[in-house]
């Protein structure tokens, strides 16, 4: 196809629609005055536009007004109904949340005591090592502060034995 | 805000009045705006044709037409607080008759897919819209039914959005500027969606009209 007719090819619709510029419509018309495989492809193109004719058109049944007013009357009751509705909806919404907290909290009390069922009971030795637990916490200090004691008490041994010397 | 919409009100209700070109459904959406209920159904009355032609163009189905147009007007009604007169009101009405349109067309689909051989089709038992007596028949051998059928075919074969613009370009008579409103895209982008339907058109009904004579079948 030569570039002239896939110019023409592209805008052809746009041609029979009526919707190009005078001076582009005009450049389509003379062409198509010598293409004749151009005006076999606008002949094809008008007559498959003219079979959609043939569809039957849709007819309004009578009664329609009547029927689409109803149908106006049912949305607005409806509507109203939905209206009505949600100061309980949002009551029943508040309700619903604390009962859920509720139950949530009886929930968890629940799963704490029947976990602490299974617990076995401390042993003496761990309720006296639970006593004094500050004070196994605070061994290591006691051992730091043995230790200066020590090397203390070692300094004045020395120094005894120096005097005496 | 109130004052504004008051104001255009006015101003439509006048050329309503006068009789004039301004888009006088506006106005009664804007009546409708307001409370009038009577507004709400003269317009109703005023674009029932159309709104139940273009759905039948779509859905090509006499049975749910009236189901589906009535949806449009209850979108409408449901519309009325946060409409704002920005618009021709008949673009802002086919823009939701081809969504209400498409979406029962892709439901059927989805329905057609899950329908077993046992299922029967419902017609329904109240009135329906109705194919229009009136519509020419063709003088040429071809079965009206037939070629009716092919040419439902192919429409319904092409992409949606080239459907809703052969739709509202054949049957609705829109201008590129109008379908590209109405469909929110460029008027460029509208007249590369029709190139390219009408060119699928053509290659589809091809064997109805290759004689040059037209819906002859050949061979």
């Amino acid at each position: 196809m030569s570039p002239p007719c896939q110019w023409v090819r592209s805008v052809l619709v746009a041609y029979l629609d009526g919707e190009l510029k005078p001076s582009t419509a005009e450049a389509v018309r003379r062409h198509l005055a010598r293409c004749e495989s151009c005006r076999a492809q606008m002949r094809l193109l008008e007559e498959s536009w003219r079979l959609l004719d043939e569809m039957p058109t849709g007819r309004v049944p009578a009664g329609f007004t009547q029927r689409m007013m109803a149908r106006v009357v049912e949305e607005k009751e409806l509507s109203a109904f939905a209206a009505r509705l949600r100061p309980h909806e949002a009551r029943r919404r508040v309700f619903a949340s604390v009962l859920g907290v509720a139950a949530g909290l009886v929930l968890g009390f629940a799963v704490y005591a029947w976990t602490g069922m299974f617990e076995t009971p401390a042993s003496p030795v761990e309720c006296e090592v639970s006593r004094h637990v500050s004070f196994l916490e605070d061994v290591d200090l006691l051992d730091e502060v043995a230790v200066i004691q020590a090397i203390d008490r070692l300094n004045r041994g020395m120094d005894e034995v120096e005097d005496g010397a | 805000m109130a004052k504004a919409i008051a104001a255009v009100a006015g101003s439509y209700e006048q050329a309503g009045r006068r009789g004039a070109a301004a888009d006088y459904d506006v106005s009664l959406m804007l009546r409708f705006q307001k409370g009038d209920e009577l507004a709400f159904q003269e317009l109703v009355e005023r674009n029932q044709g159309r709104v139940v032609g273009l759905v039948y163009r779509f859905i090509s189905d006499a049975s749910d037409a009236e189901d589906l147009a009535q949806e449009v007007f209850l979108r409408i009604y449901r519309a009325r607080k946060t409409y704002k007169p920005t618009a021709k009101f008949s673009t802002w009405m086919f823009r939701i008759t081809a969504n209400v349109s498409l979406n029962a067309l892709r439901s059927r689909a989805n329905r057609k897919d899950d329908v077993s051989i046992d299922q029967v089709t419902d017609f329904g038992d109240g009135p329906r819209a109705m194919p229009d007596p009136d519509t020419k028949m063709p003088d040429h051998g071809l079965h009206q039914d037939e070629l009716q059928t092919k040419v439902r075919e192919a429409i319904a074969d092409l992409p949606e959005k080239q459907q809703v613009a052969v739709v509202l370009n054949k049957y609705e008579g829109m201008s590129y500027a109008e379908i590209a409103d109405t469909i929110g895209c460029s008027t460029m982008a509208v007249k590369s969606l029709l190139a390219r339907a009408r060119d699928n058109l053509k290659d589809h009904l091809l064997l109805y009209i290759r004689t040059g004579r037209g819906r002859q079948r050949v061979g």
